[in-house]
């Protein structure tokens, strides 16, 4: 079993849509899978048609040592399982604060879910503070979504350094370009510049198209309504090496 | 999660009414209609059918579900039938079957061809928040054929359990609630006239504690002629290594019956039929050799350094090859007329009935009797040559153990069935651990033997075959070292199934009363 989180402490760089359409492609492989929607956004949660649970009273992800096998809702795909969003995550932070241990709390809450399924695969909210913690002990793998902006490699290099200071093991950390547009010369010098200078910068690009965007119209995964489509075969072929180089590694 | 639902349509229902079923209560979308032709497989002595497993091949996926509750275990993609496990790319399928089916050869037995139909059911959202999949069951692919039976499957959709709630009353009120795969499984082997757990290489005897002793005998006798007639097909045709194996077993123990189920028949009768399974036996000793040292071959690998593996495989296809001589040989023995009269003669005389007033001294004895005084003799034998090799261990003492432990455990499973289950398994068990000890000692002293006379009779001017002989000496040297460890073991194993608790429930079951009492 392994937990791969989509992390970014940027936001709107195609985090929810690698999250949904590697999941759908993950659990159409034949692996188990559940895709965890952490954002309040709830945009994971909507693609898959599953409404929020926006009620503030609602059995809560960290309301904790209940167990939250209860919220799971089944997709409209084979092996595929969504952990809905949840408004209680709005709060995440702050509940973490205050419990004991309070740093492994997301790993303890996903730990009963390592038999029943072979991926689980967090869809997270842009932070930097305990909740980015928490991902980062409960993820075996972080997958971080790269814009081809000098500004996105940045933030990629100041996460490196966090993880190095506060010493959580920096393999394990790959990342991608996604919104890439071939034609301009500024994108294609960016990712050559970075997979000189980070380690676990992936082959496969995501490219900028309009298919990605229609998630939101269609409400389902880019292979599921468009299958040959540009961008289903981008996120296939992603997945793909993920597949090999993430997942096949740690066995 | 909530578990799939299988209904059986009623006969007054046609499958095409289902959309009326939901038409206006809920709203859903057909998917396009899938066809498949599923094969069931196990293996012939039904080795997953005893473990309640059923392993099917339906489009192009092989999976392996429970059988009674249609549980999913295990699937993957392949568009080969299977036959032996090591045929399946690795895969958790793969390992579950290993252990379980090893050297057998996987059988189709039994197919039906499907028409399966998913309605998808939705809520406001347009999300599935159920399925429902009709299969219409034919004996053939065309859909001229008629269709056996209907099933509805509800498949709930994880979160969503009212709507299956709903659904699964509906559904009752047309069909009745069903284990679809159980059902299938049965009626498509009863039609391709199988019956699952028929074969199993296992002495399954029901004996009477106060039948006469020769007809028991014969009860045994014919059972394990059903076993050698079950199994030739599969030798002539070369399916696995374990038609074989079970013909043999079968022989080995017919041999120890007659000479040990003493004084039921008249002795050249006895006789006889003795010199004839002898006979019978030695025409396939050469083939088994062969088979058990090829289903080694990675073992004997795996104990060389990985620079020499490679260099003992002439020797292997060597034995291959003798394996293949060998395979010839006994297939025109069991085609030979003299075959054929020896085996006739065997079976009209286990047909006969036996006489009112017999001569052999105790073919009239309660079987039960002469069972519990042949058991306790065989028994305290062991003990005693046991004791006598702990003082002096000779090899050729432990070779002569071997054969004693060998006929004690053909008379404990001839008898099994007239002492209480239970304490018989567990003696049975102890029996087995030191056979397994003597018996590996045995089988490593012949395959030094063997191993190293094969490699010498490869042809010297080929370089492979030097290298071969090297990696032989080295694998010999090992098994020698391995059969010292074995033979350490033995005091330890011995004292085991000789201890005062062990020597108190053989006493119990089979001593004779009188001998007890005195």
């Amino acid at each position: 079993m392994t937990i791969l989180a989509l992390y970014s402490n940027k936001g709107g760089v195609g985090k929810t849509a690698a999250a949904v359409n590697l999941a759908y492609l993950a659990a159409q492989s034949g692996l188990v899978t559940l895709i965890c929607d952490l954002d309040p956004q709830a945009s994971a949660t909507f693609y898959f048609r599953v409404k929020p649970k926006l009620k503030p009273k609602a059995r809560g992800l960290v309301r904790a040592h209940k167990p939250i096998d209860r919220s799971i809702k089944g997709t409209d795909y084979e092996n595929l399982d969504l952990l809905p969003a949840d408004f209680t995550h709005r709060n995440l932070d702050i509940t973490f604060n205050r419990q004991r241990s309070r740093k492994q709390q997301l790993k303890e809450i996903l730990n009963p879910f390592r038999e029943e399924y072979d991926l689980i695969i967090l869809d997270t909210p842009p932070t930097i503070n305990i909740l980015a913690e928490n991902i980062f002990n409960a993820a075996d793998d972080l997958l971080v979504p790269l814009i081809p902006s000098t500004l996105s490699i940045q933030t990629h290099a100041q996460l490196l350094s966090f993880l190095k200071k506060n010493k959580y093991r920096s393999n394990g950390v790959y990342s991608f370009f996604s919104f890439v547009d071939g034609r301009k010369k500024m994108h294609r010098e960016l990712a050559t510049w970075a997979r000189g200078n980070f380690n676990g910068v992936l082959r496969s690009v995501i490219p900028y198209l309009s298919h990605v965007e229609q998630m939101g119209i269609y409400r389902e995964p880019v292979p599921a309504f468009a299958p040959a489509s540009r961008a289903s075969k981008a996120y296939q072929e992603l997945w793909e090496e993920i597949h090999q180089e993430i997942l096949n590694e740690r066995k | 999660m909530g578990t799939n639902l299988h209904f059986r349509l009623s006969d007054e229902y046609e499958p095409g009414q289902i959309d009326q079923l939901l038409t206006g209560k809920f709203a859903f979308l057909v998917e396009p209609p899938t066809v498949e032709k599923w094969t069931f497989y196990d293996t012939f002595d039904w080795r997953l059918f005893n473990r309640s497993l059923v392993l099917r091949h339906a489009g192009r996926e092989i999976g392996l579900d429970q059988l009674s509750d249609g549980e999913a275990l295990n699937c993957l993609t392949c568009d080969l039938a299977p036959e032996f496990f090591w045929d399946l790319p690795e895969s958790p399928l793969r390992e579950r079957l290993e252990p379980i089916i090893k050297m057998r050869t996987l059988l189709p037995l039994a197919d039906v061809h499907t028409q399966s139909m998913t309605y998808r059911i939705l809520n406001a959202d347009e999300k599935t928040v159920a399925r429902l999949v009709t299969t219409e069951v034919r004996t053939a692919g065309e859909e001229s054929e008629p269709v056996l039976v209907t099933y509805l499957s509800l498949r709930p959709v994880r979160g969503y359990p009212k709507y299956s709630r709903k659904l699964a009353k509906r559904l009752g009120r047309v069909g009745t609630e069903t284990p679809m795969l159980e059902d299938l499984y049965f009626s498509a082997l009863e039609r391709a006239d199988r019956k699952p757990g028929s074969y199993s290489g296992k002495l399954n005897l029901q004996l009477k504690s106060k039948k006469r002793s020769d007809a028991s005998a014969k009860v045994i006798l014919r059972y394990l002629f059903e076993v050698m007639k079950a199994n030739e097909a599969g030798i002539k045709a070369d399916i696995d290594t374990e038609y074989l194996h079970d013909y043999r077993i079968a022989i080995r123990r017919t041999r120890s019956a007659l000479s040990q189920i003493r004084n039921v028949f008249p002795t050249e009768v006895t006789e006889h039929f003795k010199q004839e399974f002898r006979t019978l036996g030695q025409l396939t000793n050469q083939l088994r050799d062969l088979d058990v040292y090829l289903l080694s071959e990675g073992e004997f690998q795996a104990r060389l350094p990985e620079a020499m593996r490679e260099d003992i495989v002439p020797l292997f296809d060597y034995l291959r090859l003798l394996r293949n001589h060998a395979l010839e040989e006994v297939i025109e023995g069991l085609l030979s007329s003299e075959y054929a009269r020896a085996m006739n003669e065997w079976e009209e005389f286990l047909n006969e009935p036996v006489p009112k007033e017999p001569d052999a001294a105790n073919a009239t004895m309660p079987i039960v009797e002469l069972a519990r005084k042949m058991i306790y003799k065989r028994y305290r034998r062991v003990i005693r040559d046991g004791d006598y090799i702990l003082a002096h261990t000779k090899d050729e003492l432990l070779h002569a153990l071997r054969i004693e432990c060998k006929k004690l455990r053909y008379l404990m499973e001839f008898f099994a069935s007239l002492f209480p289950r239970k304490k018989m398994a567990r003696l049975i068990k102890q029996l087995k651990k030191l056979q397994d000890n003597l018996g590996n000692f045995n089988d490593l002293s012949v395959q030094q033997e063997y191993l190293m006379h094969m490699a010498e009779e490869l042809p010297l001017d080929d370089p492979r075959s030097r290298k071969a002989l090297v990696a032989t000496g080295y694998l010999v040297e090992k098994l020698g070292y391995r059969q010292k460890e074995v033979k350490a073991n033995f005091a330890d194993t011995f004292a085991e199934f000789a201890s005062p608790a062990n020597q108190k429930s053989f006493r119990q079951l089979f001593a004779t009363k009188r001998k007890a009492g005195r």
